[in-house]
């Protein structure tokens, strides 16, 4: 098998692109975690939400308005962001506030109605059939590896990696030096101190929601112009892998939903490639379990000190 | 009657009138039938060709003074193309005293409500749902279809292929759904037959947004045909994400994925794609007034379902006059033992109620959305 390793090295960038995605939206599920304690099951519909706004923003520019690509794709990820932004904040107003300091249970079950409302919001005003986004950027890389296989680099793709890894990076620096960032990082370990200290914990938890609904939005736009599929129910799918890859990566840590996010989408795509499409849900699911056995915290988690 | 679901004002109707019977005495002046399919979803385009032909037919006869001197009325009852919204559905037509449905639309819908109609004695046609699971060892009385099995469409895949395209290494994919499975699973042993067995055959998850792990191993494997068992969503991401990816292969499929949508999911890239579709009858010239009646009121019957469900709406409507009868029993009984002259032709069944013959014919997809009949 010569071709063996530029198969693995195709295989290896598709798993990176989609595992890019799910770390993104990953993120947005461990921070708020992380700081209220709650799984925010909305989150993958903000996503959805995120990629809708992306191409209503598309179909009002154009695709034949003679704007560079480039510029199309920066007016897309502007609207999203500020849109999503919007609803990550009115979503915690409306169906989270009210409830802090009632039982997890309820805001759980508030988030899963949010969820639906979401879908059924999104379904009512865009119709509930899939909707194409033209693809913007085709072409691709190849490259001639081994004796026959050729690696073939997707642009779209490669934009992906791209953009996500300048987010994490800024998204780093972000919550380790600014004023706002240690103010989440304080919340996060304990709220009720913050509280005290005269941290305006609204605030922070409120800047929490429209972080990470920020984030999904680039991961919606994203994979609008990738994929080229939506429909109102595509946040599911996509809230459940990046949910998982949150607590692969130890839910709470943000740099553990990056590596989460990004193993899953490789032990996904290596399962396909390697072993079966319909196996790869088991394996990687399979790993989930396995991980947790071992750390029952995710990989980068800490373990949790009961607070007395 | 309590544990059936129902809307309000029908319940406050059916209080009004008292318990008992109230519901089929409703509205004995019309003739009511019902389409059962998805009003809802992800895939209500399908609904909508099926609706198209009921309200098509209803309009055509109660223009020419309804049957038996009723009018005909349909009432959409909307299953999300869901097997588990489906039973739901199906009690709600029975609950409202409905006793001839045209639909479900999707296999996995209808066979979830099939035995429902069977055991309440309610005739049910469908013009869509090909699964051979629907009918296959059931013995039903009341149930029909007015399109052929997934186990016709297979072949007329596989002796296409074997004869015109004549691939080197073929690949049968599906979406893990009892039609696209079906279908695919009819392919592959027709292939195999064939000596023609797939490199691939495997089943990709319907709803993910990211197939290329598996376009890439198609491209390592060499492969050069690819036989898709499915709906358009999944098959037009393989399309564009095939040609992301540089992949040189020709793709076919089944009528599910025959929908315009797949132009706009897949751009360019379907250009060539084959698909297996029931014979396109809106371009035959007998059909021409029931084509002109499709238009008049703004409505394509070029679709994959608008005729099969204007000839189901048909069958039931001219049995209905024909044994000057609404019981259902009657109707059913009728059905077996005649032909019906429709837009799809001359139509009987089998004891089981699959059509005695259907013809597929084999497409080229272009990328405007129009298609040719396949020469090669």
């Amino acid at each position: 098998m010569t071709d063996f390793f530029p198969l693995f090295i195709q295989q290896l960038f598709n798993g990176l692109s989609l595992g890019a995605i799910y770390a993104l939206i990953a993120i947005g599920y461990t921070m708020v975690y992380g700081i209220i304690g709650m799984i925010n099951f909305a989150h993958g519909e903000i996503y959805m939400v995120g990629a809708y706004v992306g191409l209503v923003a598309l179909t009002a520019i154009g695709t034949q308005s003679g704007l560079p690509i480039w510029l199309i794709i920066a007016a897309m990820l502007a609207l999203s962001v500020t849109v999503t932004g919007v609803y990550g904040y009115t979503v915690e107003r409306i169906a989270y506030r009210p409830l802090r300091s009632s039982p997890r249970l309820v805001a759980l079950i508030s988030a899963i109605g949010m969820s639906i409302f979401l879908q059924n919001w999104v379904g009512l005003g865009q119709g509930t059939r899939d909707m194409a986004v033209p693809s913007l950027i085709s072409g691709a890389y190849t490259l001639q590896m081994g004796e026959s296989f050729e690696i073939t680099i997707a642009w779209s793709r490669l934009m992906i990696i791209g953009v996500v890894l300048v987010l994490m990076i800024a998204l780093t620096l972000f919550i380790q030096h600014s004023r706002m960032g240690r103010a989440s990082r304080a919340c996060s370990q304990d709220l009720q101190m913050a509280e005290l200290l005269g941290i305006n914990t609204d605030r922070v938890i409120s800047f929490t929601f429209v972080l990470g609904a920020v984030l999904a939005a680039v991961g919606g736009v994203l994979i609008a112009i990738t994929v080229g599929k939506l429909n109102p129910f595509i946040g599911f799918i996509a809230g459940i892998k990046a949910f998982t890859a949150a607590v692969l990566g130890g839910i709470g840590s943000i740099p553990g939903a990056m590596l989460g996010g990004v193993l899953l989408g490789v032990a996904e795509t290596l399962a396909a490639g390697y072993i079966s499409s319909e196996y790869k849900d088991i394996v990687a699911f399979g790993l989930l379990v396995l991980i947790l056995l071992f750390r029952p915290t995710g990989l980068l988690g800490k373990p949790e000190v009961e607070k007395v | 009657m309590k544990h059936v679901r129902t809307t309000p004002v029908l319940s406050a109707i059916a209080l009004a009138c008292g318990m008992a019977v109230a519901a089929p005495s409703l509205a004995a002046d019309t003739i009511r039938i019902a389409f059962g399919g998805p009003v809802t979803g992800p895939i209500t385009q399908y609904g909508d060709m099926v609706k198209e032909g009921i309200y098509t037919a209803a309009d055509v006869y109660n223009a020419a003074g309804g049957v038996n001197g009723k009018k005909i009325e349909v009432v959409e009852v909307d299953d999300a193309c869901e097997p588990k919204q489906a039973p739901v559905a199906a009690n709600r037509v029975i609950k409202d005293g409905i006793r001839f449905v045209v639909g479900h639309t999707c296999t996995g819908a209808t066979v979830a409500a099939a035995p429902i109609y069977n055991n309440e004695g309610v005739v049910m046609v469908t013009p869509s749902a090909t699964g051979p699971v629907l009918t296959d060892g059931k013995n039903y009385e009341f149930i029909f279809r007015t399109i052929g099995r997934d186990d016709q469409q297979g072949p007329a895949a596989v002796k296409f292929i074997v004869e015109k395209v004549q691939p080197k290494k073929v690949a049968v994919l599906h979406d893990k759904q009892s039609y696209g499975q079906g279908i695919a699973e009819s392919v592959r042993d027709g292939l195999k037959a064939a000596n023609l067995e797939p490199v691939i055959f495997e089943g990709i998850n319907a709803g993910e947004s990211d197939y290329s792990a598996v376009i890439t191993k198609l491209k390592a494997a060499g492969v050069d045909f690819v036989y898709f068992g499915g709906y358009h969503p999944e098959l037009g991401l393989l399309l564009r994400q095939g040609a992301e990816q540089g992949l040189k292969a020709r793709f076919m499929s089944d009528e599910g994925a025959g929908n315009p949508d797949i132009n706009a999911i897949a751009g360019d890239a379907v250009e060539g794609m084959l698909l297996t579709m029931p014979a396109d009858f809106s371009t035959k010239p007998e059909n021409a007034k029931v084509v002109e009646a499709f238009q008049a009121k703004g409505r394509n019957a070029g679709g994959a379902f608008q005729l099969s469900a204007y000839a189901a709406t048909m069958a039931i409507l001219e049995s209905i006059k024909a044994t000057g009868s609404e019981d259902p029993a009657k109707v059913a009984q009728y059905m077996h033992a005649n032909s019906f002259a429709t837009p799809i032709g001359e139509i009987s069944w089998t004891p089981q109620g699959d059509l005695k013959s259907f013809d597929f014919v084999v497409y080229t997809w272009h990328k405007d959305g129009s298609k040719t009949i396949a020469e090669k």
